[in-house]
């Protein structure tokens, strides 16, 4: 058993190594590896590979490391809140690499930019990890240089909306101008050089005595948004045709993440001034993003969520494309390439509670042992999210 | 003045001391029996059957039928037995004539029970005596033992029945020892019969519960099935051998049928106490009651299916966890002048 696992260990530290010679962020992480040797049963959950472009089914069941700087800048506001406090608790990130995010990635890496943008919709129950696949692709697609246009949840722009203005563009359209400027602002921290590089095609009026000339690098746009909240969503919107129009030039490439896209299509709770009901379609962000998820630009990718969650007056034992998007959205978004995400498999299972054990999470002495381990796999039924909870007070 | 006529007869009658029950006298017994009997000649011809072997289950059956009752207590309902049984025994009066009483215990106050207790002594030197000859004699001493486990003393009331006097506990407690002495003699076969006038057999043994066997189904995989009850819950449950753990219930996994950790708690239960927490699956069915019955419910299902697969030794083990016995809580019936079972209206002082 011991002799396997030197093998394995062996065998990724000489992958690292292999791999160092030929991309450059590697430098840090030689150091980790070489860590790695001593701590035996330490390798068999997690994996020293930090690109997620070098995932493959070797890795699948491993949890990978992010930096905490890359997770700043790449994620300031993606990851599921449970997560982001498991980040604060043990001071490090890491996430699992499976079978649902491989495939993906591997669609990514082969596909044609020149052809019109392929859509991926990742779907599954309640808790099986949605956003966390999604959070990976991101992650690779920031690696590899893209533009990531990350939508955190779009379950946010249809439900509890305090302000709700007339849009000065289209009179029928209603403006968020807080979650606009929120968005707005994570954005900037996400993409700070793409936003230098890329320049305006067209003049755009935002009042009687602001305007951005063509050819002006896009952060102004973004800056006149977050300066002047009222056009925040005009500005977005903004943002999102250059970047549309600009995308199948080839000179970037743009990954749309949205996570909950069925609240695109589903119903709001907001109301209008009247107490009529609003409809997504008469929401400028709405509006947009809608315009953004059509495959009718290039040179990129649009990888989407559906989220039962977060989701509107649809029943909670939802879960299918057709039964959360409903016959607008399905019809909206056909073709797809759809992505089921499973519960744990048991080797998922072992890693995962293996690196609770490790963490020193499970305090429990009962916890701690096989029996332990089978009740924990029976009251969660392998889902990844019954697991965290269950695990929480142990 | 006004001049009362009619008047009742217990007005009339002057302060009385209550008399005891009413005390019946032979005649009065005899005619009750033969009015009985002719009576249970009209009954048979009436209903039709033979008069000659007319049982007394065809009185009950007869009368239940011509007079249907609704009332709960059985003994309530109209009923037609033997004067015997309905007339309980008295005793008779115990001196004759010139009232001098026939036993010659009668001045004791309990004449019964001591002459009871004389007997049963003179029974116990008997069976002393003969001992006495059977060792001058060097004779092996006969030692079989009774059955004790099978039978048991009469009760005090029974006793006071057959005596038809008052018996303390007391007295009844030194009877007892006697009588247990008495058998504790190697020599008492002598006097079996008169020992077993006061002894009974214990007419039910334990219910043994037949554990089923493992049944085999199309594909060779061992399982069985149990039943289980909660409140109003009923579950059946099938546990297949050779399993990886899953559990359905009326079709969906427990995961989303039994979104309280509670409930799933309560389902892993026997197989966690078992050690097979992986190794059977389980499909179930489940109807009524609430959540918590319906996991209580296949709990207990699961249990029961569960004693096929394992030793008797174990099956003890889960019968003294509890697993095997059916809850018998249910909800408590609400009173009339109290708002719910137990809680009463609000008090005011006025």
């Amino acid at each position: 058993m011991l002799r396997s696992l030197k093998g394995l260990v062996c065998h990724s530290l000489k992958l690292d190594r292999g791999c160092a010679l030929h991309t450059a962020a590697r430098g840090g992480l030689s150091s980790v590896s070489s860590q790695d040797g001593p701590e035996r049963p330490r390798a068999v959950f997690h994996t020293s590979e930090s690109d997620p472009a070098k995932h493959t089914e070797q890795h699948e069941g491993r949890l990978y490391d992010i930096p905490l700087e890359e997770v700043k800048a790449v994620f300031p506001h993606g990851l599921p809140h449970r997560f982001q406090q498991q980040i604060q608790t043990f001071n490090e990130a890491r996430v699992m690499v499976r079978k649902p995010a491989l495939e993906l990635l591997a669609y990514l890496k082969g596909s044609n930019f020149t052809h019109p943008a392929v859509r991926y919709v990742i779907y599954g129950e309640r808790g099986t990890g949605k956003t966390m696949t999604l959070c990976h692709v991101v992650h690779y697609c920031s690696r590899q240089g893209w533009l990531v246009l990350h939508v955190p949840d779009a379950h946010l722009w249809v439900k509890n909306c305090k302000e709700l203005l007339q849009s000065s563009y289209n009179k029928d359209r209603l403006d968020q101008p807080l979650q606009a400027s929120v968005w707005l602002k994570n954005f900037k921290t996400s993409n700070e050089r793409f936003l230098q590089e890329i320049k305006t095609q067209k003049k755009y009026i935002w009042g009687k005595r602001e305007s951005t000339e063509e050819g002006r690098p896009l952060r102004e746009v973004v800056e006149q948004g977050l300066a002047r909240v009222r056009s925040a969503s005009d500005a977005v919107g903004v943002l999102l045709r250059e970047l549309r129009q600009q995308s199948h030039r080839g000179s970037f490439r743009l990954l749309v993440a949205v996570d909950g896209v069925n609240a695109l299509w589903g119903q709001t709770t907001l109301s209008k001034e009247d107490k009529s009901p609003v409809s997504p379609e008469e929401l400028t962000l709405v509006h947009n993003l809608r315009k953004m998820v059509r495959n009718d630009w290039s040179g990129g990718a649009i990888v989407t969520t559906l989220s039962q969650t977060g989701s509107l007056f649809k029943p909670s034992s939802a879960y299918t494309p057709q039964e959360l998007l409903g016959k607008e959205g399905f019809d909206a978004l056909d073709p797809f390439v759809p992505i089921p995400v499973p519960n744990y498999s048991p080797r998922e299972f072992e890693s995962c509670y293996g690196y609770y054990l490790e963490r020193k999470w499970l305090q429990h002495e009962k916890a701690q042992t096989e029996d332990g381990k089978a009740e924990l796999r029976f009251l969660s039924g392998s889902n990844p999210r019954q697991l965290d909870r269950l695990a929480g007070p142990l | 003045t006004l001049r009362l006529i009619c008047t009742s007869t217990a007005v009339q009658r002057k302060n009385v001391g209550a008399s005891g029950p009413e005390k019946y006298t032979e005649t009065f017994i005899k005619k009750q029996i033969e009015e009985f009997n002719l009576g249970k000649r009209h009954l048979a011809n009436m209903m039709g059957e033979d008069p000659e072997t007319f049982t007394q289950e065809d009185i009950d059956r007869a009368i239940a039928y011509l007079f249907p009752s609704g009332l709960f207590d059985k003994q309530a309902r109209p009923m037609m037995k033997h004067p015997t049984e309905v007339f309980p025994e008295q005793r008779k009066i115990q001196w004759g004539e010139d009232g001098r009483p026939f036993h010659f215990l009668f001045y004791t106050g309990k004449q019964s029970y001591y002459s009871l207790m004389h007997e049963t002594y003179e029974k116990l030197l008997n069976v002393q005596k003969h001992q006495d000859q059977l060792v001058a004699q060097d004779l092996p001493l006969q030692k079989e033992k009774r059955n004790l486990a099978g039978s048991r003393w009469l009760t005090k009331i029974e006793l006071e029945e057959m005596l038809l006097e008052k018996v303390s506990d007391d007295d009844y407690s030194r009877f007892i020892q006697l009588l247990q002495k008495l058998v504790a003699l190697p020599c008492a076969d002598i006097e079996e019969k008169y020992i077993q006038k006061f002894s009974k057999e214990v007419p039910m043994q334990l219910q043994k519960v037949v554990i089923e066997p493992l049944q085999y189904d199309e594909r060779g995989v061992a399982f069985s099935t149990g039943e289980g009850q909660r409140k109003t819950a009923r579950a059946t449950a099938v546990v297949y051998d050779n399993g990886t753990g899953k559990i359905t219930v009326n079709g969906i996994d427990i995961l989303h049928y039994f979104p309280v950790l509670q409930d799933r708690e309560q389902l892993l239960f026997p197989f966690q106490f078992l050690g097979r927490i992986g190794k059977h699956d389980m499909v179930c069915t489940v109807s009524g009651g609430g959540r918590s019955a319906q996991a209580g419910a296949i709990r207990l299902a699961s249990a029961k299916a569960l004693r096929s697969f394992v030793t008797e030794k174990e099956v003890e083990f889960m019968r003294q966890a509890g697993l095997l016995t059916v809850d018998p809580r249910v909800k408590e019936r609400k009173k009339p002048g109290q708002e719910g079972p137990r809680r009463k209206f609000t008090w005011k002082k006025r």
